[in-house]
């Protein structure tokens, strides 16, 4: 690792403003799980100057319910997003989401924000400089996509096109399920964008400047069932190969609610539109929940390498279903 | 040995285990040396070019730089095998290759240094496939080794090295075979055995031809003798830190020796090598990549008649001890496989990519790996139990085998179908066992499998050791062996020994530094060596200590030394030690307050006895997920007598990590052939199975008595890893009911076999 300088800043405006004055030489530091890494390995041309440490903003880990919905900090940790009853009670997709990252250390450590700003973990991307020097693609702005002629087993399915990147975040796949916004704060004030618009097919929503100030999520419709799924060669400490969550109401045995979400399949977490009405208004039978789940993955776009994802996929959505169906017979 | 034991097979606390719990034990990133520099090397782009041209000039005028080396300033050192392979080089061979050394006040300093060397290259193709590197228009790594091809003689292993197998007359054992298959299989996704502790040396130069290296080594001794060979016959001092773990990669340390050497060379001081992790990943040592192609015929019964075939090992860049793995590899398949006829061709081949060097199942798990799938076809066309195959095949006493040193050896060791029957037994292999191609358990969409393997390695009395043991007045014991603790345990087991010899707790025993200065020669802890090989060298020097003390001590009591015995540091005539009424004496007063007394034992090669293990895995697969769960694992071997327990099942558990059992699961070095590059040099894409899904182990250990040396025992470490990825193979394959031979069986691949992708 190089050096850089490490400053605390005690507001979010604070922090806006030193980067803002940086002139793009600082960069944000929160849990530190995810850009640590980035640093180490050197796998970006730029390295920072200064490291601004958010994690020094008082009050910032904030998971409060209120008449909207619940309201989430930057800086809550995984940790205590999997362990919070509010989450747990009306947000069940997003505590196992973040439940399934990474180890007990770096739940610990790692925050809500951060999970959404870190980088792909494609490993053309992440290839290491200290190894005949880091690999320049279409993402770092020079060159072309290696993973599309390459051994791209875990890249996108879905809406790639010039960079084939997957992205890693699960705690982004609750959320788009619960169809979470994003506050965001920058030098010419506050915005709000959808989680959906948050990722962008190279990197994320925020601009030279901006910061994250906090998750909104909507109360979740009235007997609504979720349940999160994730596919991993190893149990823990691995990112999802895809990760699925599904959301659904019943009336009388009828679905009238239905949304699916998948991870790791496209530049975003992505929500499959004709799968979730092909549910409604049906007995959810098994049978039609596997339709459901081809219909979710009728659209896939396979590269050379990650056509069994595309299995992997179907099979998720098909448990996560279930899965929230067998919360419904639990619950009555 | 009658009298029941006080320290062999009895819980002993380990004696370094409250240093490691307490973070005392010095481990090379521990050591600082005054005036140490610390090193780094700027690394090659291009898996094949030479260097046109190389500017240090802007490195070398950073503040901190003190050295800054490339091919044409590195001293004329030489390794390899045969020797071909010096510092630095004007041509690179693989992506990572060095390029230039530098030295610095600090890393950070070092680091910043490489970005300001300028090296300009003359891109070479490059070639990665064994096949291809073989075909007679492929790039050439090297000018004298025409046609990519290694020669097969491996010297330090004799005259003769064993360099394939070939006896009998192989067409007429086919003729008289009922079954003949034939096929091929690779096991090339060079699992990577990956120590915690990445490797380090440092070099301080004591004068122009006195080098001292400390290092994480496996073998200081051996790094001793390896590195007066390579730097022109220099006076070396090898000096082991504690070991970080090391599966056979830190046996040969010559590299980061050579570069922290050349380095302290030209800044006159001390100077540290220690590669990063991703180094340690990306730059250091993989398995060897393996290919069989050929045919094996059988009798109905089981009994072989014939094996034929083709083995070819892709070695990477370069090799150091490949051709010793193959010679080895050689034997092992002699050893689980009893047959007359033979036509093994290996063929050595070098490519361009990080090297393949010694590690943990030396050659009989590559060559097994490939080779057993090719058998497994036989046992399947003929319906052979494969328990019921090994039982009749794995060599029992009075069979032969061609070892490593190319000789003939007539097994003197036990029949191992009891420690088969009783692993089978507490597997439940025969409830388990439906058949091959055929699940065990079918529970939705999961399918249970079940396979085995076996393995025997004749090395547990490979090459020389030497040991002294010293008994001093207070009686007190220094065992002087160059052993260094690499993890296993080994050190305290010796004191085991030696306290069990000289009946004396095992408190006032300990072991001199891993120090070549102060040690006699020793090989190392390698080939499951340590208990036979180095335990006789030791065992025969406390014998020694304790003949010469008591012979001092009868000429002090005016009694025959035969008279005489020892225990809990006095001296007494036998049968007359419990008692009050027999004279009794101190070590101090046989020998005097001002001396002590030295023992020496060595011990010499015997091929003649090989360990066992077989291994027994039960496997669960999604067949909607490919995902596979290893459920169960049973070790069974017998290992005459149990030295330490603990020890022996923590190795037993080495299956598991270490490039062994998960190479059939997950554990493989992705390779991108279009940019000649590792894609997952990192825990996180590397997949290593973690201690949150370890399987239910059993071990099965026996102790029958084997004829090595007064505690009639062998070691069994090294073999672990080595029966197990074709076991995998065996037991998803029936599992879901369809053949497989593609390591490692990762979810795309399980898919695909079942038609779903």
């Amino acid at each position: 690792m190089r050096s850089f300088q490490h400053i605390n800043v005690f507001t979010l405006e604070e922090a806006v403003s030193v980067l803002k004055d940086s002139g793009g030489k600082a960069q944000v530091i929160a849990g530190g799980t995810d850009i640590i890494g980035v640093l180490k390995e050197q796998i970006l041309p730029d390295y920072p100057e200064i490291l601004l440490n958010i994690k020094a903003i008082p009050d910032l880990d904030y998971i409060k319910k209120d008449h909207e919905g619940l309201r989430i900090g930057p800086l809550a940790k995984l940790a205590g997003l999997a362990k919070s009853p509010a989450v747990r009670e009306k947000y069940g997709a997003l505590a196992q989401a973040a439940r399934s990252v990474g180890s007990p250390q770096i739940r610990n450590m790692a925050t809500i924000g951060g999970n959404l700003c870190q980088e792909t973990r494609c490993w053309y991307y992440r290839y290491p400089h200290s190894i005949g020097g880091r690999l320049l693609c279409l993402r770092k702005g020079s060159g072309s996509c290696l993973a599309v002629n390459g051994d791209n087993r875990y890249h996108a399915l879905f809406d790639a096109r010039r960079c084939f990147a997957a992205c890693p975040s699960d705690v982004a796949v609750a959320l788009l399920l619960l169809g979470a916004e994003i506050n965001i704060l920058g030098i010419g004030g506050k915005r709000t964008v959808y989680l959906q618009d948050f990722f962008h097919p190279l990197g994320n929503a925020l601009e030279p400047g901006e910061i994250i100030g906090g998750i909104h999520i909507p109360t979740p419709p009235v007997g609504a069932k979720q349940q999160f799924l994730k596919f991993t060669l190893r149990k823990p400490i691995d990112f999802a190969v895809v990760s699925a969550a599904a959301l659904i109401v019943l009336d009388g045995g009828i679905c009238t609610e239905a949304r699916i979400a998948l991870g790791a399949v496209a530049p975003g977490p992505r929500r499959f539109p004709e799968a979730e009405n092909f549910l409604k208004g049906k007995r959810l039978e098994t049978n039609v929940l596997e339709k459901a789940a081809g219909i979710a993955l009728e659209g896939a776009k396979p590269l050379s390498k990650n056509g069994y994802k595309i299995e992997i996929a179907k099979t998720l959505i098909s448990r996560a279903l279930s899965a929230c169906l067998e919360n419904e017979s639990f619950n009555h | 040995m009658n009298k029941e034991n006080r320290f062999i097979g009895k819980k002993v606390p380990r004696k370094d285990a409250a240093d490691l719990v307490r973070g005392k034990a010095q481990f090379i990133d521990d050591l600082k040396i005054p005036g140490m520099l610390h090193a780094k090397i700027l690394r090659s782009p291009h898996a094949h070019a030479r260097i046109k041209k190389i500017d240090t000039t802007r490195a070398k005028e950073l503040p901190g730089v003190e050295a800054v080396l490339t091919y044409e300033d590195t001293p004329v050192w030489r390794a390899g095998l045969p020797s071909h392979i010096g510092v630095l080089s004007n041509t690179v061979r693989y992506v990572g290759d060095a390029a230039a050394l530098v030295a610095a006040v600090s890393d950070v300093v070092a680091r910043e240094a490489l970005e300001l060397i300028e090296v300009e290259y003359e891109i070479l193709p490059a070639v990665y496939d064994v096949l291809e590197a073989l075909e007679e228009d492929a790039p050439q790594l090297y000018e004298q080794f025409p046609g990519n091809r290694f020669p097969l003689a491996c010297p330090w292993m004799g005259p003769e090295s064993l360099q394939g197998i070939f006896m009998g007359d192989v067409a007429k054992g086919f003729a008289e075979s009922d079954i003949i298959a034939e096929g091929s299989c690779s096991y090339e996704n060079l699992p990577n055995p990956l120590p915690l502790e990445p490797p380090g040396v440092i070099a301080c130069w004591e004068g122009p031809e006195d080098l001292t290296v400390w290092a994480s080594a496996q073998s200081p001794y051996f790094l001793k003798i390896t590195l007066h060979y390579a730097m022109g016959r220099i006076n070396v001092r090898s000096i082991a830190s504690h070991c970080g773990g090391s599966f056979g990669t830190k046996v040969l340390l010559w590299q980061l020796a050579f570069y922290a050497a050349a380095l302290a060379q030209a800044t006159r001081q001390p100077v540290k090598m220690y590669y990063t992790k991703t180094e340690h990943f990306a730059a250091y040592t993989l398995r060897l990549g393996s290919r069989f192609r050929g045919k094996v015929g059988i009798k109905k019964d089981g009994r072989v008649m014939a094996v034929e075939g083709d083995w070819l090992i892709n070695t990477g860049y370069c090799s150091d001890a490949a051709q010793g793995m193959v010679a080895v590899g050689c034997g092992e398949l002699q050893l689980m496989v009893r047959c007359l006829n033979w036509e093994i061709k290996p063929q050595l081949v070098c490519t361009n990519r990080n090297a393949s060097k010694m590690v943990r199942g030396y050659g009989g798990q590559e060559l097994e790996a490939a080779f057993i799938p090719v058998l497994n076809m036989a046992l399947e066309k003929g319906n052979i139990d494969p328990l019921d195959f090994f039982r009749e095949n794995f060599v029992k006493p009075g069979d032969g085998y061609y070892w490593r040193d190319g000789n003939w050896w007539v097994s003197r060791g036990i029949d191992y179908g009891k420690a088969m029957d009783r692993g089978a037994e507490v597997f439940g292999w025969k409830e388990k066992w439906k058949g091959w191609l055929r699940p065990t358990a079918v529970d939705g969409s999961l399918r249970i499998g079940v396979g085995i393997g076996v393995h025997g390695n004749a090395d547990v009395g490979e090459d020389v050791s030497e040991a002294y043991v010293r008994l001093e007045p207070d009686s007190t014991v220094v065992i002087h062996s160059c052993l260094s603790e690499h993890g296993t345990g080994q050190r305290s087991s010796l004191c085991k020994m030696v306290a069990e010899v000289l009946k004396l707790p095992i408190e006032r025993i300990s072991v001199a530094p891993p120090d070549s200065l102060v040690n006699p020669y020793e090989f190392g802890p390698v080939g499951s060596r340590g208990t036979y090989a180095i335990g006789s060298a030791v065992i025969r020097a406390a014998e020694d200590a304790r003949r010469r003390l008591l012979e001092r001590s009868a000429t002090v009591l005016n009694v025959s030394a035969d008279d005489l015995d020892t225990e809990d540091g006095m001296i007494f005539i036998k049968g007359k030690g419990g008692g009050k009424s027999g004279k009794k004496i101190r070590w101090k007063d046989g020998l005097g307050f001002d001396r002590t007394c030295l023992g020496h034992g060595y011990f010499e090669p015997d091929f003649s006895i090989s360990n066992f293990l077989m291994v027994f895995v039960e496997v669960g697969v999604d067949t909607k997920t490919g995902k596979i769960d290893l459920r169960r694992v049973v070790a069974a071997t017998d290992v005459g007598k149990i030295i330490d327990s603990q020890s022996l099942k923590n190795q037993l558990h080495g299956c598991l990590g270490s490039a062994g059992l998960d190479s059939a699961i997950f554990e493989e070095s992705v390779f991108d052939p279009k940019l000649g590059r590792f894609l997952n040099p990192n825990m996180l894409d590397y997949k290593w199975r973690t201690f949150m899904e370890l399987p239910q182990f059993d071990t099965v250990i026996l102790e029958t008595p084997m004829d090595t040396h007064s505690f009639q025992s062998v070691g069994v470490g090294e073999i672990v890893n080595a029966p197990t990825p074709p076991a995998v193979l065996m037991a998803v394959s029936n599992a879901i009911g369809v053949r497989l031979a593609d390591y490692p069986l990762t979810p795309d691949k399980i898919l695909r076999a079942l038609g779903k992708a």
